[in-house]
């Protein structure tokens, strides 16, 4: 295929813009004349996927729609229902795919989520806190006096600083963010281990059309998307779901079964935590360096993800119930990984919240106050069918563990766990690598409520704001 | 041989559903409509009957014509097909079925045309085998173990396993005591009843997603 317009794709699709503020702004459109004089007054303001070699902007600002406001929008009719069923349904809708049960359902999320009046998702993301307020200011002052939107809530998001220096750390002391996949044609430097394995152990680009619509993909067929081609096309659907995070739970959990686990010590207490993941907490595959982080492996992104499951069919390195090994099994599932390119996600998002530093925790802080506080993380998807990819994904790998065969195991820290429930840790006779099994799972994260957002190109954008959209 | 793989045989009947005008409603319909309501957990006839480790009943209109380029096709009837991946070999599971469930059997195969019943079970073996097809795929998910066997070896995997998480880390001679116990209780326990699912699954799953 031919080089993607990146003039045409909103910017948050291309890349990770790697800022560390950000504000996501929910807003409602009570005119649809005037929500289009929105959209186009912010048209030239949306940030591209342009390259930056004037240099980074201070902020970015981008724009998604849900169903319901591309309801409010005034889409032709014919338009509205060729979209995805699940698009059409909403995150609340699909909530019994998803899990959303027990904690994590809709009694317990932001009162935003719970009654469908989310028409848009505006993004900021800032270099500065300055520069956010900044631009929220001005998309304030242009929601004001277009009279296109009501703002119904906004949620902060900021990356976490330690000792003065911006982290890729979330509030469970993980480094985060690595290997989001690769796309043909998507300019970026790329690295091994992202996009899919090649039957010579090489990684080479996923389909387009895994991320876009309007592209091949993996199974050289278009993805379902809304008519005209033109609306869909260099657009894709983004998945916003807000993670609260026990922060309380967790450490409680790691410190009384590490007590247990190997020599009990320190390091034992940082070797169990990198089970759970499938990553060190400084972010070092457990799959390359069973050990001992590594440094030199989980700052080198030639070799931050470049590892397979072949040779550790038996999870003692990386467990098989492992959070990273779950999500993207790589080629754990045997046919040179073929199995899951059609299953992969991009992954945007930010910590929330307040970071609690674990020196103190332990020792000062009640786990249900540690608990209790508003933190956890932002979570984004970004796929060309949310189905097929996002759900996919939680209903079963997160939810379930029969392709894994683990039964009805479900993810460590993302599952919804109940009674008698387990977490199994493979080992060996080495005495500082043993089986271990955890058992009385709590929930370690809670849903807050999100929703699936359509993200469309500029050239759709433009067609929105004009009225311009026509399905024939 | 296409219908055995390993211990595992499958089965695979078309029976022509009986075309009588005078039927009302239909007897295609009247199948479908016991389908229906057939139970489908421990109550079902493939649960009560030995050896199923999964069957499916469908009732089969005709061809779908889809338009142009393709030519226009009929079946000269309805049929009603059964698939099942059972165990052993075929007259034993049938003759299973036979004496088991002949009340399910002949509800849904009365309406075929040629069935004799099933309490005559020389000739219901003979009906249903001049129904059979060969089977060329089986469910993915059967492996080469009886049904027995696998029931047994879930139970087994789910007693072992609470067994690690409640005394991994504990005194080895004491650990080896309780183990000895467990064993023989476990040993002694009867095989779990098939067709009884796991523990509840919270979530939606199956052809729920579209």
């Amino acid at each position: 295929m031919s080089r993607l317009n990146a003039t045409d794709l909103q910017g948050f699709v291309l890349r990770g813009y790697n800022m560390p503020y950000a504000r996501y702004c929910f807003l409602h459109f009570e005119d649809s004349q005037r929500a289009c004089t929105l959209i186009h007054r912010l048209l030239p303001i949306i940030t591209t996927g342009q390259r930056w070699d004037q240099g980074k902007p201070q902020s970015t600002v981008n724009i998604a729609f849900t169903h319901q406001g591309l309801i409010s929008l005034e889409l032709p009719i014919a338009t509205l229902i060729s979209f995805p069923v699940e698009f059409q349904q909403g995150m609340l809708e699909r909530g019994g795919i998803l899990g959303d049960t027990g904690v994590n359902s809709v009694e317990h999320w932001d009162p935003v989520w719970r009654d469908g009046q989310v028409h848009a998702w505006l993004g900021i993301h800032a270099q500065s806190p300055e520069a956010l307020d900044a631009r929220a200011t001005e998309m304030q002052a242009l929601m004001t006096e277009t009279g296109g939107a009501r703002l119904l809530d906004s949620q902060d998001a900021a990356a976490i600083v330690m000792d003065g220096k911006v982290t890729l750390k979330e509030h469970f002391g993980y480094t985060d963010g690595f290997g989001n996949p690769d796309y043909l044609g998507v300019c970026r430097s790329t690295h091994p281990g992202q996009g899919k394995l090649m039957p010579d152990g090489t990684w080479a680009p996923l389909a387009t059309g895994e991320l876009l619509l309007g592209y091949a993909d993996e199974a050289g067929e278009l993805p379902v998307a809304p008519v005209p081609h033109i609306l869909a096309s260099n657009g894709t659907f983004m998945v916003y779901r807000k993670l609260h995070q026990n922060v309380g739970t967790f450490r409680h959990f790691l410190d009384k079964w590490s007590a247990r686990y190997g020599a009990g010590d320190a390091l034992a207490r940082e070797k169990l935590a990198s089970k759970f993941i499938g990553r060190w907490r400084d972010g070092t595959p457990v799959e390359l360096s069973p050990d001992l982080p590594d440094p030199g492996i989980a700052q080198n992104p030639n070799r931050s993800t470049d590892f397979t499951y072949g040779n550790d069919a038996a999870g003692t390195r990386c467990p098989i119930g492992a959070h990273i090994r779950r999500v993207h099994p790589r080629d754990a599932f045997g046919f040179e990984g073929r199995l899951i390119n059609r299953r992969r996600i991009t992954r945007r998002g930010l910590p929330y919240g307040p970071f609690a530093l674990e020196e103190d925790a332990s020792t000062e802080h009640d786990p249900a106050e540690l608990d209790a506080t508003d933190r956890g993380v932002i979570f984004m998807a970004l796929n060309a069918s949310i189905s097929r990819q996002f759900e996919f994904v939680q209903q079963q790998w997160i939810s379930y563990g029969n392709d894994a065969h683990l039964g009805n195991e479900k993810d460590l820290l993302m599952g919804s766990h109940g009674e008698g429930e387990k977490y199994v840790i493979q080992g060996d006779t080495n005495p500082a690598n043993p089986p271990f099994v955890c058992t009385s799972l709590p929930n370690f994260v809670e849903l807050r409520g999100g929703e699936y957002f359509f993200l469309p190109s500029i050239t759709a954008l433009g067609m929105i704001a004009m009225g311009l959209v026509d399905p024939r | 041989m296409a219908n055995q793989s390993g211990s595992v045989y499958g089965l695979t009947l078309l029976s022509p559903i009986l075309d009588d005008e005078r039927a009302v409603p239909s007897h295609d319909l009247q199948i479908r409509k016991y389908l229906a309501t057939l139970p489908t957990g421990a109550d079902s006839p493939f649960a009560i009957a030995p050896g199923t480790h999964l069957a499916r009943l469908v009732v089969m209109d005709d061809v779908i014509y889809v338009g142009m380029p393709a030519c226009e096709e009929h079946l000269k009837s309805k049929y009603l097909v059964f698939e099942s991946n059972c165990d052993g070999d075929l007259d034993t599971y049938l003759t299973g079925l036979a004496t088991k469930v002949p009340q399910h059997l002949d509800a849904i195969w009365s309406h075929c045309t040629g069935y004799p019943g099933a309490s005559d079970v020389p000739a219901f073996l003979r009906y249903m085998k001049a129904c059979q097809i060969d089977t060329t795929f089986f469910f993915a998910a059967v492996n080469d173990k009886s049904v027995t066997d696998t029931l047994v070896a879930l139970q087994t995997q789910r007693a072992v396993a609470d067994f690690i998480a409640t005394h991994q880390g504990m005194d080895t001679a004491q650990t080896q005591r309780e183990f000895i116990e467990f064993l023989k209780i476990l040993k002694a326990a009867p095989p779990p009843a098939p067709g009884v699912m796991g523990p509840h699954r919270d979530i939606k799953t199956g052809g729920r997603n579209e």
